[in-house]
């Protein structure tokens, strides 16, 4: 990810300077934080501050060791050793982020214990060689906190091997600034958009899964700016991706014919 | 209510959502009488279906929510007072909008009027103007109307949970009746009520206790009278002779055999004393009822089907299989045997792989609902979400998992439980781990009727037994559908709290996994907090929401279960 532009990336807070600081002590980082509110971007925007490889691994429930250490695989009457993401990112020195890690099962999560320690190192019990960190791996997951208290999967002895930045929408103002250059529009519509995301954010959970995301708003502006009315862009962006409930939904799409003017945008 | 004749684009329940991101907190919308403006009880905003901007009326009213404008202690102020009530709102209506402005639509923000908005910082200030001789202009239309009595009865109704902020004080105690004719416009939800909260000591801690004592006695033939102060004394007595006749759960159920056969048998559980900080052992008495099913209240058995897909996705854990034709891994025993078979000239295809599979479901789930008579409080939401009680969606969302659950072939129970102090807590059992899902069970699910106490702790620890005794299988799984209002004769707030999250703490040490859920119950989630503790919970508001937070609730409470070793 070393490429020329850096992801556009706003700071809220301390964030890049905690970040940093972890990167250089070699320290493992976990970012908190609803989905959509720009955990992802930050990584790749510090990847690219720091000059470092960016691997990124989205965990699932069914994600196994051999899928983020590595396998054998066969070929012809011989075995072969592959890599995976996380053994990859020890030995270049990559930064090796795992999107979501609470999907992933406990079993699994083990695995990057001793690399979020001191001890920065990766066992590969098929191998049975003990990998050290190469010079700049840092390992960053994130952990979408959720809703009330459903997910706390994420077991104490893995969160206590690492630093932990919060993360949530951004402050209004930041916020229109985010949309206005994500999507290129003017900064009247882009508040109009946020003060309809601030809207959704009060409502408990209301029969919503997850709230309006700063991403599902961007994704409205950019809709707007190819020429769709504000109120259909939401609806398509906002409305329709949030819920299936055709109740939720009649619900939502009043409050968005009342915050959104019905012209173009 | 006219919203049922309505097609679904017209009704104003439509709103609910907007109305809620407005007033900070779950508001329901609903239909008011033709020609009357727009009023809100605390809970539901009542807007006309024919008005000309309903976002208008109804930004109004959801921002007077969200002020604190409507607070009990300003209602009271207001209460029989029409023009008292109209000045106060010429004021308070545009300071109310003012601070809420950022969240306003942009029509509702052009109504403010910046002079009025700036009078005053407060509700009591602007109540301060009202009460001063200063002419005032009549609000807007779109202001509507306040409505105190509605307002403190739609708050009495919910209950000891609701919070009581500081500085709120109890009517004056003077002459309660007098106060009730006041009030005028007569609506249904009972003066008895209010009465009663108001003539033993307002909002203390005293008035939830009676307040289920006597909905306990509340049947139509001596209900329809003002209650005096024969009730209240009855109720006293019964209180302190610590057990009556009064162990309600069981529609038919006699009052008059209960004492001489809820007492003896059962057994004896320790509670959590939190203030000494030890156990009382063998504090409380649990005993095990049959229930007598309904034959009235059958319920149909739910179609568990859209439950069934997030259960059924709950591996309790992974298998590795050795010798597959796929999978995550080289089985090197059987990679050498193929090779020194083809080597010797027999090549054959062998399955050389290790597969990692989710392993067989060995799980028994306990559910245990909560039929106190704070259950029978009406859910949240309003009629928006169904209107009905909060017994009602728990006995649902109870149905559904069991259904669900039994559908997959995981050794489920179902029981009911309810408590009148330490000696008297009864777990009704609906459905043991080896009976069916059948028509039987479902009677008696119906015949459950709310009443009685929560001694939440030694439900869970009986129930918690009654897993390790019969569950049989080697996952195991505590279910808990509560409002999560631990409450009973000595076992009042964080006492009852530190037991109850105590009793689960102490089944997760066992081995079995915890989840609590609370179903249209207006407990704040803090609360839930101190009851559950860390074990896994969600609240939802409707049965119809379990779809969505089943599968990760299931998923956090068994992660630290522990398979059965013995």
């Amino acid at each position: 990810m070393t490429g020329t532009t850096r992801p556009y990336y706003v700071p809220v807070s301390n964030e890049e300077l905690v970040f940093k600081a972890a990167f250089r002590q070699g320290m493992a980082v976990l970012l908190k934080g609803p989905t959509g509110c720009g955990k992802t971007r930050f990584v790749e925007a510090m990847a690219h501050d720091l000059g470092r490889p960016l691997i990124t691994v989205s965990c699932h429930d069914d994600i196994t060791t051999a899928d983020l250490v590595g396998r054998f695989l066969l070929r012809g009457g011989d075995t072969e050793w592959v890599d995976g993401p996380l053994t990859r990112a020890v030995r270049e020195g990559a930064i090796c982020y795992l999107d979501e890690v609470v999907e992933a099962r406990q079993d699994t999560t083990v695995v990057i214990h001793p690399l979020a320690d001191h001890r920065r190192q990766l066992p590969i019990d098929r191998l049975g060689i003990t990998l050290d960190a190469a010079p700049g791996f840092c390992l960053v997951v994130s952990y979408n906190p959720g809703y009330q208290s459903v997910l706390k999967d994420l077991k104490d002895s893995t969160r206590q091997r690492m630093i932990a930045i919060e993360f949530g929408f951004p402050p209004p103002e930041a916020e229109e600034k985010i949309i206005a250059a994500e999507a290129g529009i003017d900064p009247g519509t882009a508040a109009g958009l946020v003060r309809l995301g601030q809207a959704i954010r009060t409502l408990e959970t209301a029969g919503l899964r997850e709230v309006a995301s700063t991403r599902v708003l961007i994704a409205a502006a950019r809709l707007a700016a190819e020429g769709l009315t504000l109120r259909d862009a939401a609806l398509a962006a906002v409305a329709g991706p949030l819920t299936d409930d055709p109740l939720v939904a009649a619900g939502l799409a009043e409050l968005i014919g009342a915050y959104l003017p019905d012209g173009h945008g | 209510m006219i919203t049922g004749r309505l097609p679904a684009g017209r009704r104003p329940d439509r709103f609910g959502l907007l109305a809620s991101c407005i007033a900070g907190r779950t508001v329901a919308v609903a239909a008011a009488a033709t020609g009357e403006r727009p009023w809100t009880d605390g809970t539901t905003i009542y807007l006309a279906a024919d008005a000309a901007d309903p976002v208008t009326d109804l930004a109004v009213q959801a921002s007077l929510l969200a002020a604190g404008s409507l607070e009990p202690g300003i209602a009271r102020r207001l209460s029989g007072r029409p023009a008292r009530a109209r000045r106060y709102l010429a004021v308070e209506g545009h300071r109310a909008l003012m601070a809420n402005s950022y969240l306003l639509p942009a029509r509702a923000r052009t109504l403010i009027d910046h002079d009025l908005a700036t009078r005053g910082d407060s509700p009591a200030a602007s109540l301060a103007v009202a009460l001063s001789r200063e002419p005032l202009p009549v609000p807007p239309r779109s202001f509507g109307a306040i409505n105190p009595r509605r307002l403190l009865a739609g708050r009495d109704r919910l209950g000891p949970g609701s919070p009581v902020r500081a500085g709120e004080r109890p009517a004056p105690a003077g002459d309660p009746r007098r106060e009730l004719d006041e009030d005028g416009d007569g609506g249904e939800p009972g003066p008895r009520l209010e009465f009663f909260a108001s003539s033993v000591g307002g909002r203390g801690a005293l008035a939830p206790l009676l307040q289920r004592m006597l909905r306990l006695r509340r049947d139509p033939a001596n209900g329809g009278g003002p209650l005096g102060a024969a009730a209240s004394a009855r109720v006293r007595s019964r209180q302190s002779t610590g057990r009556g006749g009064l162990v309600p759960g069981v529609a038919g159920g006699d009052d008059g055999r209960a004492p001489a056969t809820a007492r003896p048998r059962g057994q004896a559980y320790p509670e959590w004393d939190v203030y000494r900080q030890r156990y009382r052992p063998g504090w409380c008495t649990v005993s095990e009822t049959g229930p007598r099913p309904a034959d009235d209240a059958v319920l149909a058995i739910p179609d568990g089907r859209a439950l069934r897909r997030p259960l059924a996705r709950l591996g309790t854990g992974l298998e590795h299989r050795r010798r597959q034709f796929a999978g995550d891994d080289i089985d090197i025993d059987a990679t050498v045997e193929a090779r020194v078979d083809g080597l010797a000239g027999s090549p054959r295809d062998q399955p050389v792989y290790v597969d990692t599979q989710r392993r067989r479901r060995d799980l028994a789930v306990l559910v245990l609902l909560d039929i106190s008579a704070s259950a029978a409080e009406p859910g949240t939401g309003g009629p928006a979400a169904g209107g009905n009680s909060v017994h009602e969606r728990q006995r649902a969302a109870a149905a559904m998992l069991t259904a669900a659950l039994h559908g997959l072939g995981d050794r489920v129970a179902l029981y009911g439980f309810c408590s009148q102090g330490r000696t008297a807590v009864r777990l009704v059992r609906v459905k043991g781990f080896d009976d069916g899902l059948g028509a039987l069970e479902m009677r008696r699910l119906g015949g459950l009727v709310p009443g009685a106490y929560t001694r939440l702790g030694a439900a869970i620890r009986h129930g918690a037994a009654v897993l390790e005794d019969r569950g049989g299988a080697s996952w195991r799984l505590l279910v808990v559908l509560s409002d999560g209002l631990a409450y009973d004769h000595g076992y009042e707030g964080p006492y009852g709290e530190a037991d109850s999250r105590r009793a689960l703490a102490e089944a997760r040490r066992r081995g079995i996994g915890c989840l609590c859920l609370s179903v249209g119950a207006g407990t704040d989630p803090a609360s839930l907090r101190r009851v559950f503790g860390t074990a896994a919970h969600a609240r939802i508001d409707r049965p119809g929401q379990l779809t969505a937070v089943v599968g990760p609730l299931f998923r956090a409470a068994l992660g630290p279960a522990r398979r059965r070793t013995a």
